[in-house]
């Protein structure tokens, strides 16, 4: 129970709530209230920031917002982004509305590289050389993506080497 | 010095046959990629024992804000699953290594310039969402930030 098939052409239930996205095909399920997740004391003061928490977990079940559903999609990335932030600088408890920014930028600059990706080259498809020739221009990048290429085929040639050595014995 | 007087003997005995100017040509160029190499061996040689250096003097909170920095990654799957929902098809593991590096070098970026935007501004950590929309806005004029999605207009 709890799965149900959207009429064809129907976009949303009779309650006038919105079909929610699962990863493979499109099923509604009973949205529960979202958990918000740490909020580290001054979550009072951010409420007057833009995003109005009671708005942000009610679009999970409303028509979808003009910014095309993100406001809907489960959080991907939340624990590493908050180690990663904590890394980078900032406090060792960032605030959840922060993390919630930030996570919105990187799944649009992954979404963005992947559509310039797949326009150059080989057309429809994704491919490391793309992805090197639109980072050429940013040496942080470039740098980054050619020292974890490197390493990884490094890795792989010791990994065959070792299980190589391990079958002659 | 000595390696050119070198390749000139060998580039001189060898315009005769078009062979061996071709070798001489290569090792030529072998040569300088070998010396380019161990260069930088001995540059990055440096480099690691600087970076040596400084690890062993950090503070316990620095040791562990440095921790996070080298270990925080996105989840290869999740990565994965974002792109190939994007392209309706499948990747190559190297798509997904190369996409996660530079996914958390641009995560790098917003921070470092938010945490700029925010001792600017004379405020202190945790990073607040201000900070970070001035510092997307800052990125965005400097063209650090990729968009598609302006508007053509075609007829004006």
């Amino acid at each position: 129970a709890g799965r149900v098939w959207p009429e064809p052409g129907g976009a949303c239930d009779a309650a006038g709530r919105s079909w929610a996205w699962c990863r493979t095909t499109r099923w509604r399920r009973p949205q529960p209230r979202r958990d918000r997740g740490r909020k580290c004391g001054a979550a009072a003061s951010m409420a007057d920031e833009e995003e109005d928490p009671p708005f942000e977990e009610d679009t999970e079940e409303a028509g979808g917002g003009p910014d095309g559903g993100q406001g809907k999609r489960k959080r991907l990335f939340s624990k590493e982004l908050r180690c990663m932030m904590y890394g980078f600088g900032d406090d060792q408890n960032p605030y959840t509305e922060s993390v919630d920014i930030l996570e919105d930028l990187v799944i649009e600059f992954i979404t963005e590289m992947t559509h310039k990706a797949m326009s150059i080259g080989r057309q429809g498809r994704v491919q490391v050389e793309d992805i090197v020739f639109l980072i050429r221009k940013d040496p942080r990048k470039f740098a980054r993506v050619k020292d974890l290429l490197t390493m990884n085929e490094e890795l792989k040639r010791a990994r065959k080497a070792f299980d190589e050595a391990n079958y002659g014995s | 010095q000595q390696v050119n007087s070198q390749e000139g003997l060998e580039l001189a005995s060898a315009e005769t046959e078009d062979s061996t100017l071709q070798t001489a040509a290569a090792k030529k160029i072998k040569i300088e990629i070998k010396e380019k190499k161990e260069k930088k061996q001995k540059v990055d040689e440096d480099e690691i024992q600087k970076m040596q250096i400084l690890v062993s003097s950090f503070s316990e909170e620095q040791l562990n804000r440095y921790e996070m920095y080298r270990r925080s990654a996105f989840p290869k799957a999740a990565i994965k699953r974002l792109v190939q929902s994007i392209t309706g098809t499948s990747v190559s593991q190297n798509v997904v290594i190369a996409m996660s590096g530079i996914s958390k070098v641009f995560a790098g970026e917003v921070v470092e310039e938010a945490l700029d935007v925010c001792e600017k501004w004379g405020e202190l950590p945790p990073l607040q969402p201000k900070h970070m929309r001035e510092a997307v806005r800052r990125l965005k004029s400097r063209g650090q930030i990729p968009n598609s999605k302006y508007k053509k207009i075609t007829f004006h």
